[in-house]
């Protein structure tokens, strides 16, 4: 299929055409032009669009498509469409399965599941066996069946020596560790983050403490094995100072942040609203500041959405009976957008494009000619209205349905494949 | 006679001083019936009401039921024990059957927080909460207020310490709430452990040492241990929770000032208090559960939008 891209301003720092707009020419995949102006030929798909920007696709580090096992939630199939219409051409998919991502069969009917789609799909294999946190899963076998990291998802691994291990061993292979933070023992039966909030509605609450304790022992434990750690979402200001502080002294540590998390704040679940139960939960006003300002500064990496889908049966419940999650591929660009209004068309390269295939280690590729057109294409003063019929994914667990959002995604190409919006 | 400005009671959050005054007014008139010859009034026997209990409860639900029969309302039970709930049923569905038999108002007591408020959004009726986990148990607050009023007047000013299990309490939350809307300065005190970490930018106090509590308050509202909503040890041992904030008599007589009394129930004696105290004559926990039948009478009439 031929596309041309008209005026569209490129988004890519190490692409010599950064900054300006041009019209791109892409042959059977391939960006074969770049010029301020191309005449189109005769029946080509034309894309135009005002403020329209382009970057390289983008790659969110932490979605779950619960499939094999839920697929009542999502399935893969459905979960790439819903990737392509959120202007994602790459996924990391984490272990919300049943049974978990935690051998190389499992690997394998990921990748061959997700073939010949638009959307890549990079699987994250789980760090111990059946994820029970317990004992090292054959990471090696995994890797090579295709497995680009390793993480229990959400299940944060409670036992030290562990972790320590983890870090060890993922060495070996070249790989690394993405764990999410929260000590157990301090969040214990928490519903949402602990302030005067959760006081005032008699929920139980998950204290910052909780997350930082973990964030602080592991990375403590990184500079005891050296390796590479990865935070996939990260929500309190006191994690931001310890990853700072980790950064600065050199440790290889990364981290990435939830969008709904930079736009929403505790305060949303004063209805007690289950599509704002969440895991990290959505923390103070003070804690969404200081991660706008954290994104801004570099300090945290990546942006993800964190997608997790949940079914009606599993979400319009009594609070506390209910599962954390949001469906949040479609809305995760919007989130960030309209959190950080004056965000720079660069930043957002960086932290949905860039920073990711970074901390993968992929061969960074840019905009330029000869290269395969893996891009996304966006505005920044198109709005987004999401309505329930315009949700791709399988579940609806979201609070934005109704709502308008800044920002437009204009749509994704990849593989030879375009999805507009 | 006014309304009040909402059409459920879910919480002592989202009602006003105004509707707190109304419901304590009208609950005079009520209690004034009940101590009747004939202590029924046909206010509201075009309404059937049903009291759904997803929790144990005796007082609270005895009290709503007479509250009811009271004001001559068709009334039926379903408490979790004899329930579909444990069937798998959900909330919803349970609710709706019951519904669809054309029920006006439910009580319900639940052990999620928030439940009420989810009940709602969900169906056609008027909703009291009974009580949902550790959020809010507006009627119980209402009735401690009521029956305070009675002891001392108005509560502008007065002192009232809130003793015990915190953390968990529902009780605590409400009142905490309505006596602030009613002017009251509120103290908590336990061990730090049931005493949530933010509950102090609610505008109460803090204290964790028993004597001085009890010498600054003019009413010690001692709570009940809920060891069943404690699903971790918060302290070593009912023994030791006694030796610190047990009540006792001699303590009671040695303080400076006579105090009132007050327990919401049921009281595990000789735990927060002993029976002497509960039994002295500065206890109004008897009157509190006399109150209770007259106050929930006036949430109902209320609720009802009955002239």
């Amino acid at each position: 299929m031929n596309i041309l891209i008209k005026q569209a301003t490129v988004v890519n720092t190490a692409s010599p055409y950064n900054g300006k707009v041009v019209d791109i020419l892409i042959e059977r995949g391939v960006i074969t032009q770049i010029k301020k102006s191309i005449t189109p030929e005769k029946g080509i798909k034309t894309i135009e669009a005002e403020g329209l920007y382009v970057s390289l696709g983008w790659l969110d580090m932490q979605v779950n498509f619960c499939d094999p096992g839920n697929e009542h939630k999502e399935t893969l199939d459905n979960g790439l469409k819903t990737a392509a219409k959120g202007g994602f051409t790459g996924v990391c998919v984490m272990s919300g399965t049943n049974p978990p991502l935690h051998n190389k069969a499992q690997i394998e009917y990921v990748v061959n599941r997700a073939k010949d789609n638009l959307v890549n799909v990079f699987p994250i294999g789980t760090i111990s066996h059946n994820r029970e946190g317990k004992d090292l899963s054959e990471m090696y076998d995994m890797q090579l069946a295709g497995a680009v990291a390793f993480s229990d998802y959400k299940k944060a691994i409670q036992d030290a020596g562990l972790i320590l291990r983890a870090l060890q061993y993922s060495q070996n292979i070249n790989s690394f560790i993405i764990t999410h933070a929260d000590d157990k023992t301090i969040s214990h039966g928490g519903q949402m983050n602990e302030s005067v909030v959760s006081t005032k509605l008699g929920l139980k609450g998950i204290p910052a403490l909780a997350e930082e304790l973990m964030i602080q022992r592991n990375l403590q434990i990184l500079e005891y094995t050296s390796g590479k750690i990865h935070f996939p979402t990260i929500s309190t200001k006191g994690s931001i100072d310890l990853i700072k502080k980790a950064k600065a002294n050199g440790l290889n540590v990364t981290c990435g942040v939830a969008a709904h998390n930079l736009l929403l704040d505790e305060t949303e679940l004063e209805s007690f609203d289950t599509n704002y139960k969440l895991n990290p939960p959505l923390r103070s006003k003070d804690d969404v500041n200081a991660l706008k300002r954290a994104l801004e500064n570099g300090i945290i990496d990546v942006v993800v959405s964190d997608h997790n889908p949940q079914d009606i049966e599993s979400k319009d419940l009594e609070f506390d009976l209910a599962d954390s999650g949001i469906v949040a591929l479609q809305t995760a660009f919007n989130c960030l957008v309209t959190a950080m209004p004056k965000i720079t068309p660069e930043k957002i390269g960086e932290c949905l494009a860039e920073n990711p295939r970074a901390i993968l280690g992929f061969e960074n590729n840019m905009i330029k000619e000869g290269q395969d057109a893996n891009l996304t294409l966006f505005t920044l003063t198109g709005k987004t209205t999401l309505s329930e019929k315009d949700i791709v994914s399988k579940s609806k667990n979201t609070p934005f349905i109704g709502k308008t959002l800044q920002g437009k995604v204009i749509g994704a190409i990849n593989n030879d494949k375009i999805v507009l919006n | 006679m006014s309304n009040l400005s909402v059409n459920h009671l879910l919480g002592i959050k989202n009602i006003t001083t105004t509707d707190i005054k109304l419901i304590l007014e009208t609950a005079k008139n009520f209690k004034e019936v009940i101590n009747r010859p004939i202590k029924k009034v046909p206010s509201l026997r075009d309404i059937t009401v049903a009291n759904l209990f997803f929790e144990n409860s005796t007082r609270t639900r005895l009290s709503f039921e007479l509250a009811q029969k009271r004001l001559s309302a068709d009334v039926i039970n379903f408490s979790a024990s004899s329930s579909s709930v444990k069937k798998g049923e959900t909330l919803i569905d349970t609710v709706n059957n019951i519904l669809a038999m054309k029920v006006d108002m439910i009580v319900m007591r639940h052990s999620s927080a928030g439940a009420a408020e989810f009940l709602s959004r969900k169906v056609n009726a008027k909703i009291v909460n009974a009580g949902d986990g550790a959020h809010e148990h507006p009627t119980q607050a209402l009735l401690d207020a009521f029956s305070m009023q009675e002891k001392l007047g108005d509560l502008k000013g007065r002192k009232i310490a809130i003793i015990g299990d915190i953390l968990h309490s529902r009780v605590a939350l409400s009142n905490i709430f309505c006596l602030q809307k009613l002017g009251a300065e509120v103290k908590v005190c336990g061990p730090t452990t049931l005493i949530p970490k933010y509950i102090e930018a609610l505008g109460v106090k803090v204290e964790s040492d028993l004597r001085k509590t009890l010498e600054w308050c003019d009413v010690a509202n001692m709570l009940r241990i809920q060891l069943e909503r404690q699903d971790i040890k918060f302290f070593p041992s009912i023994r030791e929770y006694t030796m610190m904030y047990g009540l006792n008599k001699t303590m009671l007589d040695s303080l400076s000032k006579k105090i009132v009394i007050m327990h919401p129930g049921p009281i595990n004696r000789g735990v927060e208090i002993t029976s002497d105290v509960a039994d002295s004559d500065q206890s109004i926990i008897l009157d509190q559960v006399e109150n209770g039948v007259a106050v929930r009478m006036a949430v109902m009439f209320l609720l009802a939008g009955r002239q």
